[in-house]
Order: structure tokens, then sequence, then C-alpha cells
């Protein structure tokens, strides 16, 4: 097991070394010379040549692109991403200001999400053609094929402006009936194709002949589905949930934006938008790192899963 | 009869006389003045205002946003659009000489920042050493700044002509306490918050979140009036549908346009359902002309009579229908109350079969790119009616509407034929975006021609009004001959209220002295309990 840990992490390594490039070479691959457009921003001028020239120096963008990139990376693995261009802020306080209410709305929408896929999820695959199963599968469809923003507006209106019960927007500095629109807003999309993916993988477990054998052997269907069904379907549906943690930096760009919550989906559109891009590259560059760390979480949490799974030991 | 009966029988009659005079008054417009006998009991505590931006109060690339210029900071001089003047405002009075290089400013005496230390020329020489080394504006105006005395500061600019005292108007060049820097004073310092001489003052703020302000007693003071709240709460409400059903829920009491104007206002369409349901609504057109801007330098539109086509095809009216008739149709530069619209007599007509007449003149046969914001969704619905407009008279129109960050690139390397683009601004701006989008060289140009260029040159130079005025009638013949730019429509300012909101049109765009502000204030709103 130690030696499967130590390999996947080596392993882990040369893509996170890609993700970091890929963040770093967004400013390059821009069009356009970076040192004109840094002096752009922030002077709100058009630059002279010169002044191009001496920026170019004191950034170092004359030298050859790999030293930039390990001398970027050496700052980032530090969790110096630089200064954002347009705040003038070092980029970590702005993604740390945000970051509070990202990962409030996110694990709440992921907990929520959770629970509820599994369980309609279960009594889908359980009551197949059955009312639940017609019920469960027109909500995951309703639920894919809504847009957020829609949904967002919708329930503004029922439960703001008509009910006068909830907030329409803001974060509320902790308030939790703030979180609750955004959070409904987001599970109904985030849990739909989860719910699909917990019902398929369970029928098609279901369908397997260890099952057909465990109820030959008399035994009651609740501990077949949970004990023999559900465990051997877990491996794709914790993967297929794992995948969704690039979302605590990314967030649900158009539910922050509906809500005017102050998390980090609004805080990459803002500055993309405002071609930020010492904060673009952090979050990018974050984001992909969280993804390949969660990842290797899962690869590893597959053997307590699966007892099967011994990892050459 | 009783002492108390005979007291009430002389307010009743009483009551009833000045009813009766009141009825019988002929049209005479009462000189608006703010209310100074309101309670504080009367009104809730908190007013409360959804926003589109969030106004930065702790500094970033230029400062502080343009809310908090308008409202926690103020400037030396103020512009008057209608008459084209320059009145005084924290500055008595001023001295030009050298032609504008250099302006003595004669400061008003008695005036306070919020925290209730004393305006003086420090405070000028402070914001002025702050801008040249913060803000490319101030690099680009400022050479230096000397106090003559506490009240009397001279500012020494770069160039001369009469630019500078209009830039002095500028939001950018709003005044702010030497306090606003830590270290104290130091325009090398890191800026903390803005510390002004304006209505409010800032109490929290909250990145994307919100800003709260409370009145600052010595600018209600100095005005004589007594604010009708005790907190100002600044919503920041990203989306525009999500603002209005805030205010619908009650959550604010009035949204607001940005005051920049051109982004992050109330949707359009919504404001006759918005007026229906009981909302109050305060507009102001302000000399923002939102207009087709050609790529003049390559073909085709490099030839006169293909913009002239362009010019000629297009149906105002039409265009004003994208917004339910809430902006007004541009037929002329600049709305009529800008300097010289009126006497410069020129007027841009809708004429498709002359249009038509022109291409075919001209043998074009291609297809034209046109570049629209994506940001800007209301622009992506005229450009398609430009779109079809220019079918018509047979241009075909690519649209191509794109991701800010690529509209910014496409523009900037000159890569299409025509794209929507504003001029003027809010009134305060209506030279500085002359300057921006006409004169030569600059990187945010409309159109410049060896004439209009020359002629923006002159405006820009010329402190005598009437000859400024002269010239600027010629430059609109000059952009009307050359069809430079294609006029659309004007753009408004507005601020929705709910019915419980005390508030009037007139002291929500005028500063208690009567100058007349582009951007709505919010000094004398209240909201009933």
């Amino acid at each position: 097991m130690k030696r499967y840990i130590a390999k996947r992490t080596l392993q882990a390594i040369p893509t996170l070394l890609g993700v970091s490039f890929l963040s770093f070479i967004l400013l390059h691959l821009f069009p356009g010379d970076p040192a004109e457009m840094i002096l752009t921003i922030i002077s709100g001028s058009e630059p002279s040549y010169a002044e191009i020239q001496r920026f170019r120096r004191q950034m170092g963008f004359d030298k050859p692109l790999i030293v930039q990139y390990l001398h970027w990376l050496s700052n980032a693995v530090r969790g110096n991403f630089g200064t954002s261009w347009t705040e003038g802020k070092p980029v970590m306080d702005l993604i740390m200001q945000r970051f509070p209410a990202s990962a409030e709305l996110f694990f709440t929408t992921f907990a929520i999400s959770l629970v509820f896929a599994a369980v309609l999820g279960i009594l889908s695959a359980i009551y197949k053609d059955r009312a639940i199963d017609h019920f469960c599968r027109i909500f995951s469809l309703l639920g894919i094929s809504i847009p957020s923003f829609w949904l967002g507006l919708v329930l503004i209106w029922i439960f703001s402006v008509k009910l006068h019960l909830l907030p329409a927007f803001g974060y509320g500095n902790g308030d939790l009936k703030h979180l609750i629109l955004p959070v409904v807003t987001w599970s109904f999309s985030f849990m739909a194709i989860k719910t699909r993916f917990v019902r398929s993988c369970l029928l098609e477990a279901l369908s397997q002949d260890y099952i057909v054998t465990a109820r030959a052997k008399g035994l009651r269907e609740r501990i077949i589905v949970l004990r023999h069904a559900l465990r051997n379907a877990l491996i794709p549906i914790v993967t297929y949930f794992s995948l969704s943690i690039h979302h605590l930096i990314i967030g649900s760009i158009m539910v922050e934006v509906v809500f005017s919550w102050p998390g980090l989906g609004s805080l990459l559109v803002e500055s993309v938008f405002k071609r930020d891009f010492p904060v673009v590259q952090a979050l990018v560059f974050l984001s992909g790192a969280l993804f390949i760390v969660v990842n290797l979480i899962v690869d590893l949490l597959y053997a307590v899963i699966d007892p099967r799974i011994r990892y050459g030991d | 009869m009783l002492r108390r009966d005979f007291l009430k029988y002389v307010a009743i009659g009483s009551a009833a006389l000045m009813l009766g005079c009141s009825a019988k008054t002929p049209n005479v417009t009462p000189t608006p003045t703010p209310t100074t006998t309101s309670t504080l009991s009367q009104y809730k505590s908190t007013f409360v205002l959804g926003y589109g931006k969030d106004h930065k109060l702790n500094g970033g690339k230029w400062g502080i946003g343009f809310f908090p210029k308008i409202h926690v900071l103020e400037r030396l001089v103020e512009y008057d659009l209608k008459n084209d003047t320059y009145l005084p405002c924290l500055a008595k009075k001023w001295e030009v000489e050298q032609n504008g290089k250099v302006i003595t400013f004669e400061l008003a005496k008695g005036v306070k920042f919020s925290d209730g230390s004393d305006f003086d020329a420090n405070a000028v020489k402070f914001t002025v050493d702050w801008l040249k080394l913060n803000h490319p504006l101030g690099s680009e105006t400022f050479d230096s700044v000397e106090i003559i005395d506490p009240n009397t500061v001279t500012i020494h600019y770069k160039d001369d002509g009469f630019f500078n005292l209009a830039k002095m108007a500028e939001f950018h060049m709003s005044i702010m306490s030497p306090k606003s820097v830590e270290p104290e004073g130091n325009p090398k310092g890191k800026f903390v918050l803005p510390v002004g001489t304006g209505q409010f003052k800032v109490a929290d703020y909250k990145e994307s979140q919100y800003a709260i302000y409370e009145p600052n007693p010595y600018w209600y003071e100095r005005f004589r009036i007594k604010p009708k709240f005790k907190r100002f709460v600044v919503n920041f409400i990203f989306d525009d549908d999500t603002r209005v059903m805030a205010l619908e829920s009650g959550q604010v009491n009035a949204i607001s346009d940005y005051v920049h104007g051109g982004s992050a206002y109330t949707p359009r369409n919504l404001i006759p359902q918005l007026e229906k349901m009981g909302y109050e609504v305060f507009k102001r057109v302000i000399p923002l002309t939102w207009i087709i801007a050609f790529n003049y330098e390559r073909e085709p539109f490099n030839d006169v009579r293909m913009r002239e086509a362009v010019d000629l095809a297009i149906d105002r009216n039409e265009v004003v229908k994208i917004f339910d008739n809430q902006v007004l149709p541009a037929r002329t530069l600049f709305i009529e109350s800008a300097p010289g619209i009126k006497e410069a007599g020129v007027v841009y007509e809708c004429d498709p079969e002359k249009a038509k007449e022109l291409v075919d003149e001209v043998g074009f046969k291609g297809t034209v790119e046109m570049i629209v914001d994506k940001a800007q969704s209301d622009q992506i619905l005229v450009a398609q009616l430009i779109q079809q407009k220019l079918k018509g008279i047979g241009i075909n129109v690519k649209l191509d509407v794109l991701e800010s960050g690529a509209y910014k690139q496409r523009r900037d390397s000159g890569k299409y034929d025509l794209r929507m683009y504003y001029i003027g601004g809010t009134d305060r701006r209506f030279y500085l975006r002359m300057y921006w989008r006409f004169y030569p060289g600059c990187k945010w140009c409309a159109y410049v021609s060896d004439k209009t260029g020359e002629l923006c040159k002159k405006i820009l130079k010329e402190f005598d009004e009437k000859k400024r005025k002269e010239y600027l009638i010629e430059f609109y013949k000059a952009i009307h001959e050359e069809h430079g730019v294609v006029p659309l429509y004007f753009d408004i300012m507005t601020v929705v209220a709910s019915k419980n909101v005390v508030a009037d049109g007139y002291h929500l765009f005028h500063y208690p002295n009567g100058i007349p502000f582009g951007e709505p204030l919010f000094y004398d709103v209240g909201v009933r309990t």
C-alpha cells in the first residue's frame, strides 16, 4: 500500500507540472506582447516602446520562457501568485477573501446533492419503471435541462418577490437564509446528472450474477441492495462525485452572478473580463492542483471501498 | 366659543384659504429647495440602494470607484452642460494664466472633511501629487502644484488650454483628504479609505457585497439641510433581473444605474412595467450617445459614401423601440442641451433609397464584419437591427459577438469594419470624451480626420465660450459631412424607487446649490416609516 501511495504521488507530479505550465503559459498564449498588455492595463494608457522595453527587462520577460516558468513555479508553490494587475493586491489575498463564501456554497451544495442523488438514484433503481422511478427520471431530466440562471431567477421571484420568505441576493455574512436559494438552485442541476449516474450504476450491479445468487440464498432485498449491489457500484460513483471538486475553486459562475454571491467563480469571471492574468493563472492552477490531489485521494479510497483492490501488496 | 374650538376653526379656515390660493396660482415653478423641516422620526433610519457594480473603496488601478467619487468627494469646479460653464465648488474662484497652463484656485473657506479636519490648499496639493503618481489622467495632466497660502493653490499643467479647467470637474480629479492614505499625506502611501468633503462618509465596505455610508454632518450643515436617513447602504447586485426583483421584494428601496453611464443599468424594457406597478422612475438624459464606429482606415469604410450609406440606412426610431422607447433617438451628435448642438442645426436623416444608390455607386458587393461585445446584451439586439437594415441597402454584415477580452483584442488590432461604441458620458465627461474619442492619436478614438482633429484641438484649447461654441458647431458639421460616426440613441440615467421612498427628480440630479449633475445624488432621499 505504501509503495502504491508513493507511486501514485510520484505519478501526480508530472500532471501537476503540466497544469502549472498551462496556467503559466496562459499569459503568453494570449495574443499580443505580455509586457505591453500589462502596462496598458496598469496605466490605462498606451505605453511607449521605451517603456515597454524597460518593463520587459524589469519583469524578466526578456529571459527564456523556461526560466520565467521556473521562477513563476517557485513562487506559486509557496503560494505567491504575484499581484493583481487591476486591484494592486496580492493574488492570494484576493482568493482568500472570496474562498469562505465559495467553500460555504460548494460544500453545502455538495452535501445536499450527495444525499439526494444517492437516495433518489437508489430508489429509482430499486423501483425501476414504477412511479417513483419515473418521478426521479423526470426530476433528473429537468435538472439537466433547466439552466441555473433561469431557475435562480424563478426561485427569487417565488420566494423573495411573492412570498417574501428569503433574500433575493447577497452573502448576508453567514446568515443561513441567504444560502438557501443559491444552494437549491445549484443543487438542482448538480444532483440531477448524479442521480441518473447512481441509478445506472446500481442497475448494472443489480443485474450481476452474484445478486441472483444472493437472492437465491434468500437474503433480504435491503441487504442485497445496500451491502452487495451498492458497494460494488460505489467505485464509479465515488469517482464521479470526486470530479466535482474543481467547483470549489471555479464555483458555479451562473449561480454566483444571479445571487451576487461573492465567491471565486465571480472572481474568475471578473478577472477574465479585466484580463487580470495573475488571478486567472492562480485560479486555473489551484483548480487543477486540487483536482489532481482529490483524484489521488479517491484512488487510495478504492482500497477501502473494494477490499479486492490491494494495489500489488 | 372655547379657545380650543376657536383655534380649530382658525386652523381649518387657514388650510382652506391656502388650498384655495394654491389652486388659483398660475403655473409658477417653485424654487426647489431640499426639505429642511423633516425629522428623522418620519423616515426609516436606513436607505438601501441596489447597484450593479462594486464601486471599489479601497484603491485599485484607478483609485476608488465613480460612485464614491461623486458621493464622498467633491471637486474644485463643477460643470453646467446647458450653459457650458464651469461653476465654483471647492474652489470659490480661479485665475487662468498662460492660456491655462497655470491656474490659481482660491479655495472655499470653512469647508470640512467628514472627519472634522479643515479642507485647505494642503489637501489639493496632496490630491494633485497623488493623482500624478497613481492615475494616468493625473500623470498626463499635472506638472506641479504649489501652495500660495492655506486657501490658495496654483496648479501648473503640462500643456496649456481650456481642457485643463474642464478636467478639474472630472470624476478622477475629486479632492481627498491626506488622511485617505497611510502614512498620512504621503502620495506614495497606501490608499486606505476615501475621506472627502462630500455628502457621505464611508462607514463600512465589504468587497463585492456592500458599502455603508453615513451622512457627512459638515456637508449637510454647509448646505443647511437635514439628512433623512442615518445609514445609506449600497448593495452590489450584479445581475440586472435580480436587482429589479430585489426592489420588488422590498430588500432594497431603490435601484440606480451605474453613475458612469452605459452599463449595469435597469433594463430599459422593464421601466414601463415598473412604472405601471407604482414604482417611481426618475430619468435624466445624459450626453452619452451610442454610435456606430467605422474602421475608416480600410476598405470599404475609408470611402465616405459607404459611411454615409450606413448613416442613411439606420432608422433611429426603430433602434429606440429595442429599448421600449425609453431612450431617445439620436438625430444629432449629442443631446439638444449640449453646447452648440441646437445652433449647428445638423440633423441625421434616414433615407434607405439614397443609401442604396450610394452603395450601388461605390459598387460594393462584399461582406463587412461587425464586432459586438457580448457583455453588452442590448448592443447585440441593436447590432442585429443594423445588420438587417444594411442588408436592405446591399451591405451584408457578418456579426461577431465576442467575449469582452476577445472584443478588445479585435478592436485594438483593427480587424473589424463596424462596431458599436459610445461618445460623451455624464455631463462632466463631455470634453474629456471629446478628447478620448476625437483627438488625434488617442487610443480610444472613434473617428479622426485632419479637419475634425484640428477642430477638436481648437475646442480643447479655447477658453472663450463663444469661440469654443463656434468650433463645436464647425466640428459637428464636419463630423456629419464626413459621416465619421453614426449616432444611434442617447442614453439615460435612471433611478427606480419604491412607493415609500421620498425623492424628487430635481434633487436627484442637482446639487443643493443648483448645480446640475448627470449622476444621481441621494442626499435628500428618505424612506417613509
